[in-house]
């Protein structure tokens, strides 16, 4: 047996040099200093296989056409063995492959690893992490659901306020003037086989880039800050002094591992949400996007009417850009964050912002749903006050205004104004808007008769 | 790492043992091999994939309902029946459309979807609104924008009446003064 595989490697040695194609993967030598944070990377491609393999078996059952995409995705989830747990497991797994991918990124941004001569690697990663965003946004149109059509809708909408060629692009991503059923043919393809071919395509460069140029030192003590020119020796040293790949490669099984275990558990113990099919006559629906889209959802609130653009297209294309080019505007030699205040400041400074805006979206106040959503409480109400609350949910007011963690919030909270203004101010206001307070944006009620306006400023006035 | 300059080089013969210009030959030709072979698969593919989603549509009218179901100055919400055409997908899904019966035979058709990203708006009768659910987009009965982030009143329908039967057909859009700006998808 022994003699056999023997025989068998020394056959392979003969054919394509298997002891050295080894030695040169397995048994690289890597800088010192090597740690668990390092293993996120291999993490991400973990995931991503996780992805590519049950996104395979998915498209035995999966149909897409609008006929049957929604049945056919219940048919998984309700007839197949292990059905649901294998869509758990793409559905949590692309969550997670978004996670991981950031939280790479941000390790190879705190250790300066962008920097000379791993600029490419930076560039290919930055892509790679703008292809999976892709993945997620032609992902969730694929169930047909109202979630999926409503997001796909707006999605569109948003690459529509793209300057001059916006209604081209919007065309061209539907396949037509609708989201219908040549939109879903467009993103299952770009699903299923153009953006698979094109990621693997640089991944396939990402990971040539790091074995070429070796993983970065950790910039720890005197590696902080290294020069170009003192480059190649400083490095050589400091692999002199470090483990081998093979070595690491147990942290990257363990973490990989790991993460499995919690993927696993997740597509085991949650539901994967599958809504209402989608109904594109429907006026009832609230459109929410996925959570890692929630900061540019939540970005709209801030540049409305002519500035919408802003949002929808300048603020990302700056951020791809300054994420893009970052190794060829900060050309330092520091690789410690501390030795890099410009960088690692405009880096902190998205990071709040891209967090502030996730966590808005995702504590938003729950939607105004037609009918009312606080009507429980009116019940409670004396009878002057709930009359007040009747008209103040009949007259659409929740679809501007926030009250007891219910309704929109375009305009200013309403939980506690009773303690700010008085009815009579409120009736005032309600009436004419502008009059009583310049600039004031909320639409003037003068058509709704006094006693109604009475009622509601009374009702407000009494929230304390 | 190529191109070492301490490589001899003989008369002519570059440091790859070939003539300067027979190796701009074989560049400049294959060049245009590859070019030629990208033309040929790659503009019928683009034209493939972009041209129906752009090229003009053929009117396609929807029947919205008879006339006489609409009661002038209401807003309804109809589901319009495209009519089938020769061409494939021939029967398509209903279209939600907001009607208002401005009097006779005079009418304004909305789109359902907001002018600012596309959320479905809903008619408030009690408010005589339309409000959108995302970021607080209010609408008149006209489709004017009276609040919030929309950068233009609400879309509308051409519309024609023939025999009593209201039909729906382009989309366009308006500007403040409620006039024609453009058709929306031409």
């Amino acid at each position: 047996m022994a003699a056999c595989m023997k025989n068998l490697l020394d056959w392979l040695q003969e054919r394509i040099g298997t002891q050295e194609q080894l030695t040169h993967l397995l048994y690289r030598r890597l800088p010192e200093g090597t740690t668990w944070w390092h293993t996120l990377g291999s993490a991400t491609l973990l995931l991503i296989l996780v992805q590519t393999v049950t996104g395979f078996f998915l498209a035995f059952y999966y149909v897409p056409s609008p006929d049957h995409a929604y049945e056919s995705l219940k048919y998984i989830e309700d007839e197949i063995p292990f059905g649901a747990f294998v869509r758990g497991l793409h559905h949590w797994g692309a969550s997670l492959t978004v996670v991981v991918a950031f939280l790479h990124l941000l390790r190879v941004f705190m250790m300066g690893a962008y920097k000379y001569p791993r600029e490419l690697s930076w560039v290919v990663g930055g892509v790679l992490f703008l292809l999976i965003l892709l993945f997620g946004f032609t992902g969730y149109l694929l169930p047909w659901d109202q979630k999926a059509y409503w997001a796909t809708v707006v999605g569109t909408h948003v690459a529509e306020s793209a300057p001059l060629i916006g209604e081209y692009i919007w065309r061209i991503l539907q396949g037509g003037v609708d989201v219908s059923v040549q939109t879903l043919g467009r993103f299952y393809t770009a699903h299923v086989l153009i953006l698979p071919a094109i990621l693997y395509f640089f991944i396939l460069v990402h990971l040539s880039l790091v074995i070429y140029q070796g993983i970065a030192p950790t910039p720890k003590g005197a590696l902080g800050r290294i020069g170009k020119e003192d480059y190649t020796r400083v490095y050589e040293a400091s692999k002199a002094k470090g483990e081998t790949f093979f070595e690491h490669l147990l942290r990257d099984g363990i973490v990989s591992f790991l993460l499995l275990l919690i993927l696993v558990w997740m597509a085991a113990t949650w539901q994967v949400p599958l809504e209402e099919p989608a109904d594109p006559t429907s006026t009832g629906y609230v459109p929410r996007p996925e959570w890692y889209f929630y900061w540019l959802f939540e970005l709209l609130w801030l540049f409305p009417g002519k500035w919408t653009p802003v949002a929808t297209f300048y603020i990302p294309l700056a951020a791809v850009l300054i994420l893009l080019l970052l190794p060829f505007y900060d050309r330092t030699s520091g690789r410690s964050p501390l030795k890099r205040p410009v960088a690692s400041g405009v880096a902190l400074l998205a990071l709040v912002a891209i967090a502030f805006l996730t966590y808005q979206g995702a504590t938003a106040p729950t939607p105004p749903k037609a009918g009312g959503t606080i009507s429980n409480e009116a019940k409670a109400l004396p009878p002057e006050l709930a009359k007040g609350q009747e008209i103040y949910e009949a007259q659409g007011c929740p679809a501007c205004h926030v009250l007891k963690g219910s309704g929109s919030p375009a305009g200013p909270d309403l939980t506690r104004i009773g303690a700010k203004r008085d009815a009579e101010w409120l009736k005032r206001f309600m009436k004419e808007p502008t009059t009583v307070m310049p600039g004031a944006v909320m639409p003037p009620y003068t058509e709704l008769p006094e006693d109604e306006l009475a009622a509601i400023a009374k009702y407000l006035a009494a929230l304390k | 790492m190529a191109g070492n300059a301490s490589v001899p080089s003989q008369g002519s013969t570059g440091p790859e043992g070939m003539a300067p210009g027979r190796r701009r030959f074989i560049t400049i030709a294959l060049g245009a091999i590859a070019t030629v072979i990208a033309g040929i698969i790659g503009v019928p593919l683009a034209g493939f994939f972009a041209l129906p989603a752009l090229k003009r549509l053929p009117r396609r009218w929807l029947e919205v309902g008879s006339v006489s179901a609409f009661a002038g100055g209401e807003i309804k919400k109809v589901l319009a029946k495209p009519l089938t055409t020769q061409v494939w997908p021939q029967a398509t899904p209903p279209v939600a459309i907001y009607v208002l019966n401005q009097g006779g035979e005079k009418f304004t058709l909305f789109h359902i979807h907001c002018t600012h990203v596309g959320c479905p708006v809903q008619w408030n009768i009690q408010a005589n609104r339309f409000f959108s659910p995302c970021h607080g987009g209010v609408f008149d009965k006209d489709g004017r924008v009276l609040a919030g982030p929309p950068p233009r009143p609400l879309d509308r329908y051409e519309y024609k009446i023939e025999n009593g039967t209201l039909y729906a057909g382009r989309v366009y859009t308006v500007n403040e003064q409620l006039e024609f700006v453009r058709w929306q998808h031409a």
